[in-house]
């Protein structure tokens, strides 16, 4: 029996997930106008909240099914797997973790009624003169490349050390939505003396951003590492059926070799994200060292998996026609999700010396 | 319920206090471990009654359970205590328990737990290397004798041990695999002679050993004729949970990190010592990835659940990342030292270049992706899981 991978947490929501994100993925391939592929990221993301996922992690006295993180990992893990192009990971787990004292917001957003983007305090910009700055409570500067769900009624931005949130029809706020290369909406912003609700203010504010930024990287590992593994199972399937000169690609041993090569990187990868997963949740002190560990791992062997996919499945790895192409570019952008590899590289040299 | 904590800082407390300094600065210099450093050492676990973490109590072992022994050897690495050495404790000793006949126990046990005795390995032959199976040293009968004949090689320390137990052909079946044997011979007996192999590193480690109509006393065949196939597989299944131990690895990086600290102090090497903390902190990463597996390996060995393809994994792993750790300390002092690097006789390290193991080191490194399972073999072994056959 040819290889099969095993999740990280397994179990229902994983399944439903998965499931969920095979049949958008499968959808979305058949779309070829952007309008089209919008309405039904918009669909399945209505009807997903209906489903009750964005409540998974909020509280029970917020109204929330008060899951932990275990609950968290099995739903992203499910969507990586199934390749789901919409913002799980921060809508089912950054945003609670940030919205966690307030109840009001934590309902709108459960109930769909906001559809929150999370712009975070060291946001993307084309310019340094753009950085988001506030003056007299008026936010201003620009973000680019900023992850959202499908039509975003919101954003929610740390800037400096303040959480403000921001409605993305009012006065000064401009908004450039688009897909972005894994299928998800995207949209780049700019505030000219945009006017919001600034909901907290000081140090405090400062560090739940980071603790959120941090639980996010956790996720958006979790997440790869299930995208990983179907990717190793895809791989592998495609060897074993595609012949050349006469034989399976899979009797060749340097493909074979390139395959365990992957499968140990894979292996690598998942068991420092299950360690980070279990100490994060246990509390550890360090946890944050192992999530940026694994967040730096993520860049380095997700890189390698889905480069190796790419190459292994020859002319058909630089089509956008197959799943598993398309979850090496969701793998590839991971990478630069919840802090990139040379930024969990900085704040791990930072702490050694 | 063992208390794991409070184990730790037993042994923590022990390799502190009992490992004698100058052994332990052996260990931390990388300077060549010998009988003269692990004799001592093993006779202090010995008489404190740890002599053999792996062994049942009824023959003198500690009858802890797989975690306490992980604990043991970690703390013990990270104490830079040696490690103890294996060829009695880890490989000839668990055969002869479980296939050894009682005067042989009696005989053979008691020098392994002390130290007394010294051990090497005769497995691999010219010929024999990952194929071992294909290995063409004779023993044939005469009376109460074997007569053997043939060559081993790779045979590691023994320039310094007493005994040598050796996989030998006592038929020619069919299938290459069936008519070994696995007798313990005496370097001292008539006929044998051992020449020194000269390895890349500087470093007197292995060597060739002779064989010529060296009689060996059929009372010195552990377990059944043609059957020495399944007592060396025994051992390389109990060998499987040796990769969990990323200690040592961890240990390595730990110094090489003070290394790049100490060797690239100056400022002119700010530079060139932030790229190759970098560097090091991938390796870093790669390595807690496998000591993760390595903790599973052994939840799993304790659970009674398959390791399926994870000792691979873990060998593939830590292997190749100590070799990248090694590179990066070469990288430190190579300019300096690496032109000073030259073979030494036996008496060990390059004592008038010190920092000269870093380049001995990565020398030495290159092996690790060869012996016990090449990378190659491993790839294979994974692959043939991975993709059904």
């Amino acid at each position: 029996m040819p290889f099969t991978a095993k999740p990280i947490i397994g179990g229902d929501a994983f399944d439903q997930a998965c499931k969920i994100g095979l049949e958008v993925d499968g959808e979305l391939a058949q779309l070829a106008d952007a309008a089209d592929q919008a309405a039904c990221l918009r669909r399945h993301w209505d009807a997903i909240t209906a489903l009750g996922w964005i409540t998974t992690a909020i509280a029970e006295d917020s109204g929330g099914a008060g899951g932990d993180l275990s609950d968290l990992a099995a739903l992203v893990g499910g969507a990586g797997r199934g390749g789901l192009p919409l913002p799980v990971v921060a809508s089912c787990g950054v945003l609670p973790y940030l919205l966690a004292d307030q109840p009001p917001l934590l309902s709108a957003l459960a109930e769909g009624r906001f559809r929150i983007a999370l712009i975070p305090a060291e946001a993307a910009r084309d310019d340094e003169a753009d950085a988001l700055r506030l003056t007299d409570g008026r936010l201003t500067g620009a973000a680019v490349g900023i992850e959202t769900p499908p039509d975003p009624t919101h954003a929610l931005i740390v800037v400096g050390d303040a959480l403000m949130l921001i409605a993305t029809d009012a006065p000064g706020v401009a908004i450039t939505r688009y897909q972005r290369i894994d299928g998800r909406p995207s949209a780049d912003w700019r505030f000219t003396a945009g006017a919001g609700e600034t909901l907290a203010c000081g140090g405090e504010v400062t560090r739940r951003a980071a603790e959120a930024r941090d639980v996010g990287a956790l996720l958006t590992c979790i997440e790869s590492v299930s995208a990983a593994g179907a990717l190793l199972e895809q791989t592998i399937d495609y060897l074993l059926n595609r012949v050349q000169f006469g034989v399976p690609l899979a009797t060749h041993q340097a493909l074979r070799h390139r395959v365990a090569e992957m499968y140990v990187e894979y292996e690598n990868l998942r068991g420092l994200v299950t360690h980070a997963l279990r100490s994060t949740a246990a509390g550890a002190p360090d946890a944050w060292r192992d999530i940026a560990f694994a967040k730096l791992r993520l860049g380095e062997a997700g890189r390698f998996i889905a480069q190796s996919t790419i190459q292994c499945h020859g002319g058909m790895g630089m089509t956008e026609g197959l799943q598993a192409i398309r979850l090496a570019r969701r793998i590839m952008m991971a990478e630069f999700e919840y802090g990139d590899r040379s930024f969990h590289a900085q704040r791990l040299i930072a702490t050694a010396a | 319920m063992v208390d794991y904590d409070a184990f730790r800082e037993e042994v923590r407390d022990f390799a502190m206090t009992r490992c004698p300094p100058e052994i332990r600065a052996v260990v931390a210099t990388y300077r060549k471990l010998s009988r003269k450093i692990w004799y001592p050492w093993q006779k202090i676990l010995f008489e404190h009654g740890w002599g053999a973490p792996g062994w049942p109590k009824q023959y003198g072992g500690t009858g802890w359970d797989l975690k306490q022994r992980h604990i043991f050897d970690e703390v013990m690495a990270e104490c830079d205590c040696p490690p103890q050495y294996h060829h009695g404790l880890r490989h000839l000793g668990p055969v002869i328990i479980e296939y050894g006949s009682e005067e042989q126990k009696q005989r053979f046990l008691p020098g392994i737990l002390n130290g007394k005795d010294w051990w090497c390995q005769g497995y691999s032959e010219p010929n024999a290397g990952s194929d071992l199976a294909s290995l063409r040293t004779a023993a044939r009968r005469e009376g109460d004798d074997y007569v053997v004949e043939g060559q081993k090689t790779w045979t590691s320390h023994a320039q310094e041990a007493d005994w040598m137990y050796t996989l030998v052909r006592t038929s020619k079946e069919a299938k290459k695999q069936q008519g070994i044997s696995l007798l313990l011979i005496p370097l001292s007996s008539p006929g044998i002679t051992i020449r020194p192999i000269r390895t890349i590193d500087g470093w007197h480690h292995v060597n060739e050993v002779f064989l010529d109509n060296v009689r060996v006393p059929v009372a010195n065949r552990v377990g059944e004729e043609g059957q020495g196939w399944t007592y060396g597989k025994f051992l390389l299944e109990r060998e499987r949970l040796g990769g969990a131990n990323v200690a040592p690895a961890m240990r390595n990086l730990e110094r090489t990190r003070a290394l790049l600290a100490e060797e690239l102090a100056a400022p002119r090497h700010a530079q060139k010592r932030s790229l190759l903390e970098e560097r090091l902190l991938l390796a870093e990463a790669e390595l807690r990835g496998a000591q993760a597996l390595g903790q599973e390996a052994i939840a799993a060995t304790m659970e009674g659940r398959s390791l399926g393809l994870l000792p691979s994994v873990l060998k593939l792993s830590t292997s190749v990342t100590y070799q990248h750790v090694g590179e990066i300390a070469l990288d430190a002092v190579g300019e300096r030292l690496a032109p000073r690097f030259r073979p030494t006789d036996a008496s060990g390290a390059n004592a008038e270049a010190p920092g000269i193991e870093w380049v001995q080191n990565y020398m030495y490194g290159r092996v690790r992706t060869i012996y016990g399972g090449s990378s190659e073999v491993q790839k294979n072994v994974i692959a043939k899981q991975l993709f059904g056959s």
